[in-house]
């Protein structure tokens, strides 16, 4: 496939440079790293050889431990090493309390903030925190394993992640001081691993059952394209929920009165060895030693296989309801590709290959696929001439709604609509100089806002003062390629652009993060005011720089005169501020030099597309 | 919002404005626009370029799904031709096509409270897609003959069939449920 290659300006494609990127997996239970180098993509694995990198932290009193270190100390510490975070990434506190078998930690959600804290030894951290020490871990293990700074990451995310979940997931990677090109939905991650290894053209479902979510998608492989057709699944349901079926039948077996949380965590721990020995085993002996309390018991497979049915039968019916939003039937699958550590429980096997009448595929480790893929599509979206080009096109995994009157959810954006998307839609004023208003935006498939997630509340400022019903605000809702959502309103009479004010309901606000870095700087002596210069330098470089080179390539056949003399004076104006040490300043003369900007830019970038396009039927166009 | 495509949907995919489309052709033209306009092409490029490129790939998305359904092409067909279809009221006069609307609502009602509602909706599917496609060589006649008023009326039959149809598919899947 030639690919329709568009040199951007401020698209570097030094042909010798090669940029160094990473795949991510961060998983509820373990994660992983992988890079691709020499023409090969591997997972890497620390210094012990050991590739998974469980995703436990553990706060001592002034230490932070990753891994394995934190791993061996959850059963003597268990409420200062935190595992399965990833459960609670942009979730409230209200939604925690549902999960303390899970998550035997204590939570403050008394602060100011809408993003619940877990009570450590040495400080108070939000899962996003968390997360974002995992994800320091793995750069690092890449960045020492490559002797290369990264240029930048994708990470994978469940494709059933909300836009809260994935927003907490963004911020911890800027947390970890990481560049991410891209969030990838894991079983689309995976399909690219599997595409790619055995060049299968047709349709494929992504059974992915992980420690802590459950995806089911559906993707058309076409010529290195990945279409995700449709998505579907819970991100509240995995691994982790079929130990805590075992830990209470070893409960109710062993008739055990009073759990403690370091007592929960050792019958967690038995419970999960129990199940995976039932891979390979008809049955398997539990032994826990607890103070003066010694349980010995033997679970089958039998008993493991009516302790977990109810939950498998829960990721069926969503292979059910993801088959119908693609509009098709089992009889249209040609393969079936098994994901995630839960899957090796043969009930799982068993019932999937059932449910679609086929031997599913587990070729590829379940464990590493994920990784794999991100690794590849981290490195072609790094710049790196990859043998084969691809593009990944993904869905949105649940509708967007807007609350309405009596507390009803109106759709703007249903479930499985291809992204990036936008959708725009009209309101008037109700009052006579009305010059506000506000949009509760909510995310899932419910009749009742109550029942959906809600994403934020937006503040519409500045409307121009008219009659009541005279003014027109159009707002856009627009949702990214990494699946997250912004809110474009503008009055269409006037023209005038609302500010509009962000409230998220479960996330970090800017000047949290902005905290929270400053804090992590301050320990590694490193001055953040001097960095975000920095990066605002490196932007405003970058633009101008685009700028220049575009009005250098095709003259100023694509501007009148008017707009060309508006755009040099924007772009002096920033050329002069560039050296001066006012970051704001920068900021902004950045933001006017776009605005003066936008247009051309776009009839740009579209006019070098229509000219790859021009003079061919589309259908000719070599892919 | 400034700098979406400025092209109608049929000529950013290549294709006359014709109500008959080829879906397979369609679809390979929606990946090659997706593979040259998709923010993935442009993660090393400023942020403003970033922007516009989700804003485009976002308008090669919504024209490939309102080129695929007939009812939202034939919607869009009127709009090319110069009709103001966003403030249409989604109401018709036709006495003839309400009654009939009527009973097939009746019908669907029946065949939940019978034996088997399944076969009962297979059946008012049957009749309802045979329709569809009755009122869709209407409409693109009346198209062709420049009649935009009244292939607007058919337009908005199609969209009554079109609804229906959906429902009946919902509560198909809800009875499956029910069955597992």
């Amino acid at each position: 496939m030639a690919l329709l290659q568009i040199s951007e300006p401020g698209q570097s494609t030094a042909p010798h440079q090669r940029n160094y990127a990473a795949g991510i997996d961060l998983g509820t239970t373990n994660s992983l790293v992988a890079v691709r180098r020499s023409g090969q993509v591997e997972t890497l694995p620390d210094e012990q050889g050991r590739h998974l990198l469980p995703s436990i932290v553990h706060y001592a009193e002034d230490d932070i431990l990753v891994g394995y270190p934190a791993q061996a100390q959850q059963a003597s510490d268990p409420l200062n090493t935190l595992s399965s975070v990833k459960r609670i990434m942009g979730r409230g506190i209200e939604d925690i309390k549902g999960l303390s078998n899970v998550l035997p930690y204590e939570f403050d959600g008394s602060r100011d903030s809408t993003v619940p804290r877990i009570i450590t030894r040495q400080k108070r951290v939000s899962a996003i925190e968390v997360s974002a020490e995992i994800l320091k871990a793995l750069a690092s293990r890449a960045e020492q394993s490559l002797g290369e700074q990264l240029a930048g990451v994708v990470i994978t995310v469940p494709a059933y992640f909300d836009d809260a979940q994935r927003q907490a997931t963004r911020d911890a990677a800027r947390l970890a001081g990481l560049k991410v090109y891209r969030l990838l939905a894991e079983p689309t991650a995976a399909a690219v691993a599997y595409g790619l290894d055995q060049q299968p053209d047709g349709i494929i479902a992504i059974y992915d059952l992980g420690g802590g979510t459950f995806d089911i998608s559906i993707l058309n492989l076409n010529k290195g394209v990945f279409e995700v057709l449709a998505t579907g699944g819970n991100s509240s349901l995995g691994g982790d929920d079929m130990d805590n079926d075992i830990g209470e039948w070893i409960i109710n077996e062993a008739a055990l009165e009073r759990v403690d949380a370091s007592l929960s965590r050792q019958i967690l721990i038995a419970a999960r060895r129990a199940k995976e020995q039932l891979t390979t085993q008809d049955s398997a002996d539990i032994s826990i030693r607890y103070r003066d309390l010694s349980i010995q018991l033997s679970l089958t497979r039998e008993k493991l296989n009516e302790l977990v049915q109810d939950l498998v039968k829960k990721t069926l019916m969503s292979c059910r309801r993801v088959l119908r939003d693609a509009k098709l039937t089992k009889q249209d699958i040609t393969n079936v590709v098994m994901v995630g550590g839960s899957t090796r429980v043969p009930l799982v096997m068993q019932q999937v290959g059932e449910f679609f009448g086929r031997k599913p595929l587990t070729e590829l480790d379940p464990d590493r696929v994920v990784a794999i893929g991100a690794a590849l599509q981290a490195d072609v979206l790094a710049g790196n001439k990859a043998d084969q080009d691809i593009l990944l096109l993904d869905v949105l995994p649940l509708s967007l709604c807007i609350e309405t009157m009596g507390g009803l959810s109106e759709k703007i954006i249903a479930r499985n609509t291809p992204i990036p998307v936008a959708r725009a839609q009209e309101f008037t004023t109700y009052k006579d100089g009305q010059t506000a208003m506000a949009i509760h935006v909510v995310q899932g498939e419910r009749e009742l806002v109550v029942d959906c997630r809600s994403l934020a509340h937006f503040e519409l400022r500045g409307i121009p003062p008219m009659a009541a019903g005279a003014a027109r605000i159009r707002v856009t809702y627009q949702v990214d390629a990494d699946g997250l959502m912004s809110v474009i309103a503008e009055e269409l009479s006037s023209g005038v652009k609302s500010d509009i004010i962000i409230k998220p309901s479960y996330g970090l606000t800017d000047r949290e993060i902005e905290t929270m870095l400053r804090d992590s700087m301050a320990h590694a002596q490193v001055d953040i005011d001097a960095r975000m210069l920095a990066e605002q330098q490196v932007e405003a470089r970058r633009v101008i720089e685009a700028i220049d080179s575009a009005l250098a390539a095709d003259g100023r056949d694509l501007l009148s005169d008017d707009e060309y003399a508006a755009l040099m004076e924007q772009r002096d104006r920033l050329f002069g501020v560039i050296e001066s040490a006012n970051t704001e300043a920068l900021k902004k003369a950045i933001k006017a030099m776009e605005n003066a900007s936008e247009e051309y830019v776009a009839r740009r970038m579209n006019a070098s597309v229509q000219k790859m396009l021009a003079g061919k039927n589309i259908d000719q166009v070599e892919m | 919002m400034s700098q979406i495509l400025r092209q109608n949907f049929f000529e950013l995919f290549g294709l006359p404005v014709d109500f008959q489309v080829d879906e397979r052709e369609l679809h390979t033209a929606h990946l090659k626009l997706q593979s040259a306009y998709h923010p993935d092409r442009f993660v090393n490029a400023s942020d403003q370029e970033k922007r516009i490129a989700v804003q485009q790939a976002a308008m090669v998305n919504e024209a490939y799904e309102v080129l695929k359904s007939p009812v939202k092409r034939a919607r869009y067909m009127l709009e090319v031709g110069g009709l103001d279809i966003q403030n249409d009221h989604e109401t018709t006069s036709d006495t003839g096509f309400l009654m009939e609307q009527i009973e097939i609502r009746e019908e669907l009602e029946q065949c939940r409270n019978c034996n088997d509602p399944m076969r009962g909706c297979e059946h008012i599917t049957r009749k309802l897609d045979r329709r569809s496609r009755e009122y869709a060589d209407h409409f693109e006649a009346l198209f062709e003959q420049g009649k935009l008023e009244d292939a607007r009326q058919v337009s908005k039959k199609m969209q009554f069939v079109q609804r229906i149809l959906e429902q009946i598919d919902e509560y198909q899947f809800d009875i499956e449920d029910h069955l597992i």
